[in-house]
């Protein structure tokens, strides 16, 4: 995780594509670095149509922050600028800068690939490759990064099940297809192929819409338990599901131009009981949206 | 109306099944070891050479084509934008209608006085009828790959490159082989450019395509009109052992297709 921090940023200041901040460099840095993500004006583009108007926020690292908020309010959007798959849609752009431990994931040196290294992410519907197995699953990731030694493979497999709660149910059958499991058990799948190649983000995106109560709780805990050595942001439509699982949410809405803008972020028990702005209240007192 | 449909569906039967009836019959009295193992002079004589001539003929132009027409397929899918997609579409599919004599005729006048009368000859003309298979059948196999399984490769900080190679292309792997098994099924039985550009020996030819080759389509058209019965019947087991390997293939085709995880 360290080395590929520290290749992410050489790889940009080496080039000097730092973004530039002048004399207050180094105050910038220490600010910078109190922050897993910093957001600076973000802007998302589908062509023409700015799906993502000006939104800066912070995110403090190994917390959990959800993105909330009715639906077209961009925040799935924001979720992919974070690891640059927005840019894979053809006619998308972004503005603005979004750093990653001081480093700005846009700046014109920055691998995409790398980028997306750092910055995992696990998608609304599982989605595992369905030709491989359940352990090729897990290593798909190192496999194709170049990593070929049996025992680390296999070793990083055993711990990403692990820690994705999924290894007791699977340990037995890891040659079989991964398309094999249920639907959340391929979730939790999915999550242990996002951390075995140790990311120091994970990004979700409305993780259990498609997956029954039981195994969404099953999800949210383990979403919890993540949060211990992974800075995680989780877009969801469920509020209680965002009580349940963040520290940290932001809530977004829409403005007159259907742009999704950032209303208030803060503590989420702040959000549900107390918030600033009386949108926010609105909105989870379940008013609209 | 339900009696005059029942009628026609017979009637559109009739004629396969006398066909398959008629080949069978004739050609297995013919069957015998000389066949597979003699060339047309040998006593007693054989189709050896044609038998092994269609299979060279017709896997050497497979080796040739399949990584153009997965590339090619590749490219329209994965890379190309939608104007150059629509556009290709439309080449290939005019490819895949152009009648065989016609690619027989374009490869007797331009492939031949290069290459001369020869197996090359023939499997450029060979190549040139399955190239097209060969792409849109994988094109369709790779559109059948659902996005999430290329968003889920590339958010893992998998370079696009290897997503299209290891991720696609092996999701798609079972597909492809169909494509491949099905061009190759097409080609064994073509005979126009064969006419052209081959057109037959009665020596057995390894792997020499400078040279002429013999085939099983030419074996059928020089021998049907032949005096003697064993000639004849040598015709109809050519036929048999087509009718069969194309049959066989298909099965292989059809079985690949129900089984397959993706298509």
């Amino acid at each position: 995780m360290a080395s590929n921090k520290a290749t992410l940023k050489s790889a940009a200041k080496a080039t000097g594509s730092h973004t530039s901040t002048g004399g207050s460099g180094v105050k910038q840095g220490r600010l910078a670095s109190a922050y897993a993500l910093e957001l600076n004006n973000v802007e998302a583009f589908y062509g023409n149509f700015r799906a993502v108007a000006g939104v800066s926020l912070r995110i403090a690292p190994k917390s959990v922050t959800a993105f909330i908020g009715p639906s077209g309010c961009g925040k799935s959007t924001l979720l992919r600028v974070l690891n640059r798959m927005h840019e894979t849609l053809p006619g998308t752009s972004v503005k603005g800068e979004a750093l990653l431990d001081g480093v700005d994931l846009y700046g014109p040196n920055v691998d995409p690939v790398r980028a997306r290294r750092l910055v995992g992410m696990v998608f609304q519907k599982p989605n595992p490759f369905p030709t491989m197995s359940i352990f090729e699953n897990v290593i798909s990731g190192l496999r194709l990064a170049g990593v070929r030694s049996k025992s680390e493979l296999e070793g990083v497999a055993e711990t990403s099940l692990r820690k994705a709660a999924l290894w007791d149910e699977v340990k037995d059958k890891l040659s079989e297809p991964g398309t094999s499991l249920s639907g959340g058990q391929q979730q939790r799948l999915c999550i242990a192929r996002t951390i075995a190649v140790k990311p120091e983000i994970v990004l979700m995106d409305e993780p259990c819409s498609a997956l029954d109560p039981v195994a969404t709780l099953k999800v949210e805990e383990l979403i919890r338990e993540l949060a211990v050595d992974y800075t995680i942001v989780i877009v969801t439509h469920n509020m209680q599901q965002a009580s349940r699982v963040s520290t940290t949410t932001a809530f977004f809405a829409m403005n007159e131009q259907r742009a999704g803008y950032l209303v208030e972020m803060d503590a989420t028990s702040k959000i549900f009981t107390n918030p600033k702005e009386q949108l926010t209240s609105d909105y989870v007192a379940g008013r609209f949206g | 109306m339900r009696f005059t449909a029942l009628a026609a569906t017979i009637l559109a039967i009739i004629p396969l099944i006398a066909l398959i009836y008629f080949v069978t019959t004739r050609a297995i009295p013919w069957l015998d070891a000389a066949l597979f193992v003699n060339n047309p002079l040998d006593n007693p004589s054989g189709i050896s050479n044609a038998i092994f001539g269609s299979l060279q003929l017709t896997t050497a132009a497979i080796l040739a084509v399949t990584p153009i027409g997965v590339l090619a397929a590749i490219y329209l899918n994965e890379y190309a934008s939608p104007r150059v997609v629509s556009w290709s579409e439309l080449v290939i599919d005019v490819m895949l209608g152009v009648p065989s004599i016609v690619v027989g005729m374009f490869a007797f006048m331009v492939i031949v006085p290069q290459l001369g009368v020869s197996a090359g000859s023939g499997v450029v003309a060979i190549g040139i009828l399955m190239l097209p298979i060969v792409v849109r059948t994988t094109q369709e196999v790779l559109r059948l790959v659902p996005a999430s399984v290329r968003e889920a490769s590339l958010a893992l900080g998998v370079p696009v490159w290897k997503t299209v190679i290891f991720i696609v292309c092996r999701t798609a792997f079972s597909g492809i082989l169909t494509a491949v098994i099905l061009a190759y099924s097409r080609g064994l039985g073509e005979t126009a450019p064969l006419l052209l550009t081959v057109r037959g020996t009665f020596a057995q030819n390894w792997l020499d395509f400078g040279t002429t080759m013999n085939a099983m389509p030419l074996t059928i058209y020089s021998y049907s009109g032949a005096a003697d019965s064993r000639t004849i019947g040598q015709a109809w087991a050519a036929a048999l052992l087509l009718m069969v390997m194309a049959l066989i293939l298909n099965i292989i085709v059809r079985a690949r297709t129900v089984n397959s995880r993706v298509a």
